[in-house]
């Protein structure tokens, strides 16, 4: 079956069970990916994958049930199943289904058609041989992945909302290993967007070179310091950290800025803003998974929490007006909350002048193990981090294997100074976090 | 799912170009969930998750194809698909199709699919309210039980034709508790492969508590200190330390492709001698166990490190070819969209002859590690991190105060080597591992261990 009979299926059977109020939410998404090792390619996939999620209102309560095999007994089953499921259901909170006829902004960013298959496959073969190419150290065990991707989404419900969306990705991954006969090291490096435009000269090179200065390298001292985040740490550390700016999180008790907002939650150097349009997100999108109409908002501005991310339900419970924040991780999961680009707004220092004011500590360019060294409820932290040490103002030795910890509540506060270097690091999908590099006037450091 | 037939002129399109191997992969499952928080049941989820690849391999060189439209049409588009990509040939090979019945090893009592939402949240709510009345300082608790009923079958050209259903359930149970207005968390998570007889052998009321006596203990904890020295990690889920420091750097996905630091060392020592780590798939209703493998191929036990010398890496069949070795039973993916590769299944460190008492009392200084976090490792330089989530510290060969916050990194090849005190009471603890085939229930385990010496992250 197609999504449209599907779809008609699905309508059948919740008017044939009298269920007034219902939505169907439709993810699905093809893709092509191609991947070469040593000089040829070792890996294709093509792959459909996708489903529906069917939610309906009964006695008050939401229902979902979803599914990836669309045919007639799958209708019967998501809108019986979503029933007998809402009749479970024990929590009171308010339920809400969005109109039709909403006002969206309108998306005026050009789309791009995807690549054929052969020109996927000459520009990963082209782009392994640049890997190669990059440095003498770039040993076997390197890779090039391009990644061709056609996404559509689309929502309908009993109130009149029919919305449709397309987007289009493309995107080459490089995995540079490298060795110096003693040690190996590896990095990753992405880039997406059209094909024919994506400079992977510089982004092999990028690679090789970001790797081979992982190599060597010692334990930095265990310290009390000031700490310097490069972007893509600090990118790292907001992504993990997200979830406190959820209304729904701080509606349960599981973020501290629960009746924060108008209050100073961090240093005036702080301002956080979230921007479903930001002009380097992958993935821009005029509604939320609710249906509501998504808009940029400052979260924090010079330290004053503005407002957390909201959906119909958490609004309407904290008598607000959503923020267009509603959110699905994947189609069949349960709504939530989450940012589209949450970004730290940069500042005016050059990251030369952040390491000058820094005098003596740490700078951070690696953070791993974050789903398990960070915990999003109390907002302590403990990482394995990799990077530089700072001396008299300038970066010196390479140190690796050392943990960086603290909480990130208080690092707010202890931000002292953020640098114009603004980059989004890592964008995917239509979530993605983005920072300038930041100075922490103090963090522990364990290492030797 | 799919009939013989049907799979046999399936594979015989999937060969049309000339690949040696083809394979199709089909999945039928049913994810539920029931979640609570706030004292209430605030959400329920049903997923029906189906679908199906076809793999072909060609050399060195493989391509797969999914299709969500399983009828004979669809899986025949899908395997051109995938023949096409592979290039211009011709077909090269018979296909003769055997059935082969699985032998189950983890027998089910009572799937859940027999069993109704309400008896689900009678059981999930003994868990839930154990939690939320085991102290006052509990100010919130999430808790959900989740089952899968998840059907594979699997044909491939080397005339296999088999199908398995594998069910799990689990609880999990987190915890917020709050002291002079900060908080910390709690958390346990058990799971078996079995349907909800689970729950005779593991009482719920004991699942909530565990969760909730964590939390209060880490919210009087103060914070661990930072530096280096020994660490005595407990049994269960504190496997999570071979799972990291060395379990993925023997997986075939890095082991074929250079990417890890011991490719090349079979035969030799690369970890203490008190070491003996096995992969064992085939533990009765274990979290992680498995009939078949998501290529076909019987689940195995096989020792990785026997006192101190590596064995076998694990190895599914495609990463085999690369490095001219037999599959290990050991190809998993999360779902038919994901391309299989080798994964862990239950993975352990065996029980040694260490006393737990000598262990403490051998440390004058350290931490007591008694249950740990999730963490992560990257297989190329072997560099991982884990954290804690209960410590305690060591003084004197006793163990002294709570800690909380700790995090432990180093090398993978280091820390092995630095295992020098093994115990004997082996226990397990459940996960949800994450790589490039998805993310796959699994088990780590082992005894009482002591790391002579590692750095502890803190403040």
């Amino acid at each position: 079956m197609t999504y449209q009979e599907f779809k008609q299926a699905v309508i059948r059977h919740a008017e044939a069970m009298g269920i007034a109020e219902y939505e169907i939410y439709y993810q699905a998404e093809e893709s092509t990916s191609v991947s070469a090792f040593r000089h040829e390619l070792n890996q294709f996939t093509s792959s459909v994958e996708g489903g529906l999620c069917f939610r309906c209102i009964v006695n008050g309560k939401m229902g979902y049930a979803s599914t990836e095999a669309l045919n007639e007994e799958q209708a019967e089953r998501v809108v019986r199943t979503a029933h007998d499921n809402a009749l479970a259901l024990e929590a009171d909170d308010p339920v809400f289904l969005v109109s039709g006829g909403q006002d969206y902004e309108k998306i005026d960013r050009e789309g791009y058609e995807l690549p054929k298959t052969e020109e996927l496959i000459k520009k990963v073969l082209d782009t392994q041989e640049q890997l190669y190419a990059a440095a003498p150290t770039v040993i076997d065990g390197s890779s090039t992945q391009g990644m061709a991707i056609s996404m559509d989404l689309a929502m309908y419900n009993s109130k009149g909302l029919d919305l449709n969306y397309h987007n289009n990705m493309s995107a080459i991954i490089v995995g540079a290993v490298v060795s110096d006969g003693k040690e190996m090291e590896n990095d990753y490096q992405i880039k997406l967007g059209k094909l024919d435009t994506l400079d992977t000269e510089a982004l092999t090179a990028k690679a090789a070179k970001t790797a081979m200065a992982k190599l060597g390298g010692e334990v930095a001292p265990t310290a009390v310091c000031p700490v310097v985040f490069d972007p893509e740490a600090m990118s790292d550390l907001l992504s993990t950290f997200s979830g406190v700016f959820s209304s729904e999180a701080a509606q349960k008790g599981l973020s501290k800025l629960a009746d924060k907002e108008g209050q100073l939650i961090a240093s005036s150097a702080v301002t956080l803003v979230d921007d479903p349009f930001y002009k380097d997100n992958p993935m821009p999108i005029p509604f939320d998974a609710e249906g509501s109409p998504t808009c940029r908002k400052a979260l924090i501005e010079e330290g004053r929490l503005m407002t957390l991310l909201y959906n119909l339900k958490t609004a309407a419970i904290a008598g607000k007006k959503t923020t267009g924040n509603a959110s699905k991780g994947s189609y069949n999961a349960s709504l939530g909350v989450r940012p589209f680009t949450m970004y730290l707004a940069p500042g005016e220092l050059t990251e030369e002048e952040l390491l000058e004011k820094a005098g003596n500590g740490v700078y951070i360019n690696s953070l791993s193990g974050l789903h398990a060294g960070a915990d999003a409820v109390t907002g302590d932290f403990s990482l394995q981090s990799a990077g530089y040490l700072i001396e008299n103002g300038k970066k010196t030795t390479h140190v690796k294997s050392f943990t960086v910890a603290g909480n990130f509540y208080d690092l707010l506060f202890r931000i002292t100074a953020v640098g114009k270097n603004l980059e989004l690091p890592m964008a995917t999908g239509s979530t993605a976090f983005a920072s300038p590099s930041v100075l922490v006037e103090k963090l522990s450091i364990a290492g030797k | 799912m799919i009939k013989q037939d049907v799979c046999q002129r399936v594979l015989h399109r999937a060969l049309a170009t000339g690949a040696d191997y083809a394979e199709i992969y089909a999945q039928n499952t049913v994810n539920h969930s029931i979640n609570m928080i706030a004292n209430r049941v605030e959400t329920i989820n049903d997923t029906v998750v189906a679908g199906a690849a076809v793999r072909v391999y060609k050399g060195l060189r493989s391509v797969m194809a999914t299709t969500v439209d399983t009828s004979e049409s669809g899986l025949l588009r899908c395997a051109e698909k995938a023949a096409d990509a592979l290039g211009e040939g011709t077909a090269q090979m018979d296909i003769v199709l055997q059935e082969k019945a699985v032998v189950d090893i983890h027998p089910v009592a009572v799937a859940p699919g027999t069993v109704g939402n309400a008896e689900k949240i009678r059981i999930l709510k003994e868990g839930y309210f154990a939690a939320r009345n085991y102290s006052d300082s509990i100010t919130q608790v999430t808790g959900s039980l989740l089952d899968v009923d998840h059907n594979i079958l699997i044909a491939n050209t080397d005339g296999i034709y088999t199908q398995d259903r594998q069910i799990r359930t689990r609880m999990a149970i987190s915890v917020v508790a709050e002291k002079d207005g900060e908080t910390q968390t709690g958390s346990f998570l058990p799971g078996r492969r079995a349907g909800l007889e689970m729950f005779q052998e593991i009482d719920p009321k004991a699942v909530g508590e565990r969760a909730a006596k964590q939390a209060v203990t880490m919210v009087n904890a103060g914070y661990c200190p930072a530096g280096v020295m020994p660490v005595a990690i407990d049994n269960g889920f504190g496997g999570v330390i071979f799972h990291e420091a060395c379990g993925h750097s023997l997986e075939a996905s890095s082991v074929a492709y250079g990417r890890s630091q011991f490719v090349g060392k079979l035969g030799q020592k690369i970890a203490n001698e008190k070491v003996t780590a096995i992969d064992d798939g085939t533990i009765p209703n274990a979290w992680g166990s498995i009939n078949i493998d998501d290529e076909g191929t019987p689940a195995q036990k096989n020792v990785l490190i026997e006192n101190g010398i590596l064995k076998t890496y694990m190895i599914d069949k495609f990463n085999g070819r690369r490095m001219g070795m037999a599959s290990t039973g050991s190809a998993r993916r999360q779902s038919y969209s994901y391309t299989p590769t080798s994964r862990m299944t239950n993975t352990y460190i065996a029980p040694g002859t260490d006393r737990n008492e000598d262990i403490i009392a051998s440390m004058e200084y350290g931490l007591y590690a008694k249950d740990m976090g999730g963490g992560s490792v990257n297989p190329v330089t072997g560099e991982f991190n884990f954290s804690v989530k209960e410590g305690y510290m060591v003084r004197n060969g006793k163990i002294c105060e709570p800690v909380r916050g700790a995090s432990l990194v180093g090398k993978g090849s280091d820390v092995i080597m630095n295992i020098d005190m093994v115990g004997t009471d082996l226990d397990m603890g459940q996960g949800m591992c994450g790589s490039s085939s998805g993310s796959v229930p699994t088990n780590v385990g082992q005894p009482l261990i002591r790391v002579s010496s590692i750095t502890v992250g803190g403040r």
